[in-house]
Formats: C-alpha cells, sequence, structure tokens
C-alpha cells in the first residue's frame, strides 16, 4: 500500500528538519563544543598508546578489562551523557537564544511532529559522533598490544564486545537525548539539570535497588560484555536482564518525548523572557 | 460562517499582570487592512496570537476557520512577517526560503521554483546565494516578505513590513501588499507610519492600551465620532462670499479661510451639509475646484481616537 500525500508531506518534513538539525549540530558553531569533547578519550588513550610501558603491551587480554572499565566509568558516564546533553538541550534553546525559533514554529506542521523530529535529528547525530568515537577508543585500546592485541580485537569474541558497546552507545543516545530534549524545552539553563542528573548517575552504584531502577546508567549496564568490578560501598542489585532493560529504556525514552511533545503544544514565542 | 474571514472573539492576553490585549472582538475581510496604533499598545501581541505565537489567557480566533492551534493547517494559508530582525546562523537568502517551504513538503525541484520566484518578487535575486548576515537592513526585510509569502498564502500577516526599507523599496512592498490585497487575499499591516497605512489600506484596526478603539473603512469610522465636527475643504473662486453664507447654516461650526483660495468647514452633519452647498453655490454663482473631506484620514481618525499625546511616536 502506497503513502497517502499527507504522509509524504509529513516524512518530507521531518526529514528536513531532522537534516537541519544534523547540519546545525555538526557544521554549525555548536560542533565544536561536541567535537572537543569525544576528542578527550581519543587522545587519551592515544597517549596511553604512546606511552604504554613493555610489560603491559605483552599483555593484551589487559586491553578487554580496561576498556570496559574506561567505558563504563569515562566514556557513557562523562563523554556519551554530556555529548548528548550539548546536542539535545540545543535543539529548541539553541533557536530561541538565537531568536530564529518563530521560522520553525510558523511551518505548517503539529508541534508534536516538530518535536519527534528534532529528537531524531538529534539521536542521528549523536550516534553519527559516539559511534566512531566509541569504535575508534576500543581500536586505541587493542592496537598498541601488536599482533595479538588485533587479533583478539578482531575476534569473534571482541567484535562481539564491540557490537555491545554500541548498543550501549546507541541505547543511551534514545535515553539520555530524549531527556535532554525535554530539558532543553522545560528550563532556560538546562545544563544545571543535566549536571544534578549526572550527579544521580554517578551515585547509582551506592542506591538501594529501588533507586537504581530510576537511573539509565543501571539498564544500561545490563547491556556490559564484561562484568565490572565492584566498586567500595556499592550496593550490589540484580542485574536486570536486557530484554527487560531495552523496554524499559525503550519507554522512558518515549515517555519523555511524548511529555516534551505535550509541553511543546504550548509553546509561546517571547524572546525578551529568554 | 468564517470561512473567508479573521474572526476574533473577546481575546485576551496577559503577561502576568500585564495586559497585552484585552477583549479584542474583530472581523477582518479579504482586502488589506491596516493595524495602527501607538508603540506598546498591543499590535504584535495581536498578530502573534493571530499565527499562534502566542496562546490567549481567553477568547478565540479563527482564520478562515482555522484556529491558530492547528499550525498544520493554519500557516498552509497564513505567512506572517514578524518584527524580529533575526534568523538561522549562517542561512543564505535561497536557503532560508529552501528550507522553509522543504517543511511545506514541497521537493527541492518545486521550492526551488518557489523560492526564486519569491525572491524576484522582492527583489532580492541578485543577493539570493549571500549570506543573509551580510544583508542589509532593507535587504533582511525583504527576505522577511519573501519568507512571509513564498508559500501563496491566502492570509498575510506583516508586522511593521516598511521598517528599514528606502523610499523606492517602500513604494515597491506597498505596490505588492497592494497587489496581493487584490488578488482576493487578505494582508494586514500594522504600522506607524499613519500615510502609508491611509494610502493603501481598505479599513483599519486602531488598537490603544491592548484595546480595539475603531474597526472598520476610514471613512465609516470617521462619521461614527460623532464628538468631532467633520471638516470639508472648498476650493473656489470666491471662498469669502462662500464662507459669509456657509457661516448661517446651523450644522456648520465653523468656516475658516486658508491659503490660496481655500476654506475649511467644520460641520456635525456632512451629507446635509453638501445638500446646502450646492445650493449656496447656484444662488452666489460662486466657481468650485474641489470639495474634499480633509479629516477622513487615518491620521485625523488616529488623533481623535487615540490623540497625539499617545507616546507612539507614530508619523
Amino acid at each position: 500500500m502506497s503513502a497517502s500525500p499527507d504522509d509524504r508531506v509529513r516524512r518530507r518534513q521531518v526529514a528536513t528538519l531532522a537534516a537541519a538539525v544534523m547540519r546545525r549540530s555538526l557544521l554549525g558553531r555548536g560542533a565544536l563544543p561536541v567535537l572537543l569533547l569525544v576528542a578527550m578519550p581519543l587522545t587519551l588513550l592515544l597517549l596511553r598508546a604512546l606511552f604504554m610501558p613493555d610489560a603491559m603491551r605483552a599483555a593484551p587480554t589487559r586491553a578487554t578489562t580496561e576498556f570496559a572499565e574506561a567505558f563504563h566509568y569515562f566514556l557513557l558516564r562523562f563523554i556519551v551523557f554530556f555529548a548528548n546533553a550539548l546536542v539535545f538541550v540545543r535543539l529548541f534553546r539553541g533557536e530561541i537564544l538565537e531568536q530564529s525559533f518563530h521560522y520553525t514554529l510558523l511551518a505548517p506542521l503539529k508541534r508534536e511532529l516538530l518535536v519527534i523530529a528534532k529528537y531524531l535529528g538529534g539521536v542521528a547525530t549523536a550516534v553519527l559522533v559516539l559511534v566512531p568515537t566509541t569504535t575508534l577508543s576500543w581500536l586505541l585500546a587493542y592496537l598498541p598490544h601488536g599482533a595479538a592485541g588485533r587479533s583478539l580485537a578482531l575476534s569473534a569474541e571482541g567484535l562481539g564486545d564491540l557490537a555491545a558497546y554500541l548498543v550501549i552507545v546507541c541505547l543511551a543516545c534514545l535515553a539520555y537525548g530524549a531527556l535532554f530534549l525535554l530539558a532543553g524545552l522545560f528550563f532556560r539553563n538546562p545544563m544545571v539539570p543535566a549536571v544534578l542528573f549526572l550527579g544521580w548517575e554517578t551515585l547509582t552504584p551506592f542506591l538501594p535497588p529501588y533507586l537504581k531502577a530510576l537511573s539509565f546508567v543501571h539498564y544500561l549496564a545490563s547491556f556490559a560484555p564484561v562484568p565490572l568490578s565492584s566498586r567500595a560501598f556499592a550496593v550490589l542489585a540484580q542485574p536486570v536482564a536486557p530484554w527487560l532493560a531495552l523496554v524499559a529504556l525503550l519507554a522512558a525514552a518515549l515517555a519523555l518525548v511524548a511529555l516534551a511533545a505535550r509541553l511543546a503544544r504550548g509553546l509561546e514565542v517571547s524572546y525578551a523572557a529568554d | 460562517m468564517s470561512g473567508d474571514r479573521i474572526v476574533v472573539r473577546d481575546l485576551s492576553k496577559f503577561y502576568g499582570e500585564v495586559l497585552g490585549v484585552n477583549h479584542v472582538n474583530l472581523e477582518v475581510r479579504p482586502g488589506l487592512t491596516g493595524l495602527v496604533g501607538p508603540n506598546g499598545s498591543g499590535k504584535s501581541t495581536l498578530m502573534h496570537l493571530l499565527t499562534g505565537l502566542l496562546r490567549p489567557s481567553g477568547g478565540s480566533i479563527e482564520v478562515l476557520g482555522i484556529t491558530p492551534d492547528r499550525p498544520e493547517e493554519l500557516f498552509r494559508l497564513l505567512g506572517y512577517c514578524t518584527q524580529y530582525d533575526s534568523f538561522p546562523a549562517g542561512a543564505t537568502g535561497l536557503g532560508f526560503l529552501r528550507h522553509a517551504l522543504a517543511l511545506h513538503g514541497l521537493d527541492r525541484a518545486a521550492a526551488d521554483e518557489r523560492a526564486w520566484r519569491a525572491l524576484e518578487r522582492v527583489g532580492l535575486v541578485e543577493a539570493a546565494r549571500r549570506r543573509i548576515a551580510g544583508y542589509s537592513k532593507g535587504m533582511r526585510q525583504r527576505i522577511k516578505l519573501a519568507h512571509a509569502c513564498c508559500h501563496d498564502p491566502r492570509v498575510l500577516v506583516l508586522d511593521e513590513p516598511l521598517n528599514g526599507l528606502d523610499p523606492m523599496g517602500r513604494a515597491e512592498m506597498i505596490d505588492l501588499f497592494t497587489t496581493l490585497a487584490r488578488e482576493g487575499r487578505h494582508v494586514i499591516v500594522s504600522s506607524h507610519i499613519l500615510h502609508e497605512v491611509d494610502a493603501i489600506s481598505d479599513g483599519v484596526i486602531m488598537i490603544h492600551g491592548g484595546s480595539v478603539v475603531a474597526e472598520g473603512a476610514i471613512r465609516a469610522v470617521r462619521s461614527e465620532i460623532t464628538s468631532q465636527p467633520i471638516q470639508v475643504l472648498i476650493r473656489s473662486d470666491r471662498p469669502q462670499v462662500l464662507a459669509a453664507r456657509l457661516f448661517e447654516l446651523e450644522r456648520v461650526v465653523e468656516a475658516k479661510l486658508v491659503g490660496d483660495g481655500g476654506l475649511l468647514v467644520r460641520t456635525r452633519d456632512a451629507d446635509a451639509f453638501y445638500t446646502e452647498l450646492n445650493r449656496i453655490v447656484l444662488a452666489t454663482g460662486a466657481e468650485i475646484e474641489t470639495v474634499a473631506p480633509a479629516d477622513e484620514s487615518v491620521h485625523a481618525v488616529y488623533d481623535y481616537l487615540i490623540g497625539e499625546g499617545a507616546g507612539g511616536g507614530t508619523t
């Protein structure tokens, strides 16, 4: 069955807006902080590769555990988190601060569709930046270990680990993206709630199980291919089954986007107030 | 049936405790309508409400039968040129219009064709590929107008569209507005330059302190201001004789000689005055060059209703 003319128009509108988001986020002024942020893990891993002691080079299996720690505590909780914050809070707030948001609101499309289009553009941007960053970081973790490191990285197990990390990154983009999209609509300075949420995510290991359920990282950890060593004072909890974690993350993202769409219906243009 | 009109009922907007517009009722028919009032009177608020950029605190709006909370339908038939002088970063004139038209669902070829047509209409073809950030104030005004009318809307809402344009540009844009209005569209133009509104408008909406103080054709609005006698300017070869005879009429409040051969008469009943004037002209044998109303203008009506001291900076 072919799409109706209205559906075709809606698809074109969503594609136009999503492409505009990607253009602005990747090529506009807002791109620099994101690119500097993702350059951090790459630079650190490159320095590690350059100055790695010979004894460490000869132990390629260490790369697996070291990358798992680096991914969980640095890449996911800091780089992926803030890259999403930078991309998504600007989706609306950027245009409002630039005082060009009214042009978007003067387009013949439902506000709900506008939110969905911007969200999809943001997800595409974040994935486009963070998937290569994660892949390169992963390669930089293994390659310094020479031929043994390369063969470990390219083994079925190694590639399986990489796929799991990329799934985590994509799911993080969906979930954090929805949260920051909403924050960008609701708060004049969305980085404040972003930092507060980072604090909450960082505290997750020490929270009782019923509060862990309110953090994204708790569900994202379910896809981790390499188990992490427990931290001191951490409260142990039964890990969530991957299928349940997937449902929880997607449901949370959907709920947050739906809430953003509902808020967007009441949006007004009053730049003086912003 | 409001299918061919813009209907506003009991519309109010408050910014906290600050009044934007207050219990506004309007009915706008096709043609060119001037929206006049001093700065801060509520013109831009009213236009934002009409286009859904602001939500009303109370009341209702229908633009050709469509409410502003249905943007997917409203902006197919409405174009809005706001007062904001800001644009998406890095946009060129052509890119700006292409993007707007793509959001109307047009494919690249159709969007290109319409964008070029709109650029031609506002005289920006040569600057089309230049960044808007490098445009002059007048060019930015033109690209906003192109944005408002590039999708061929039936309703155009234009907030101070002549700001920043040079005299030639103003004349071209006024010509464009009158052409669009003659094509049967609704063109609502806000301006504080009253003589321009006067020259182009079929009707006028006067707003002051958030309330509409007058609405309709200028002549009708003027005739309703009974507190102010109507002024008629007569040019004749014997103005003194006419003045003496006219002054005897009960309805004539004042007859004053002005300039060379001019006689300014103020009367409380224009229709009766014109009848009497014919009789006096026949009786005296004076030759009449012109007889014209002297205060059936937006400017005069504005002064009567709002007053020069309204602080709006109107000219």
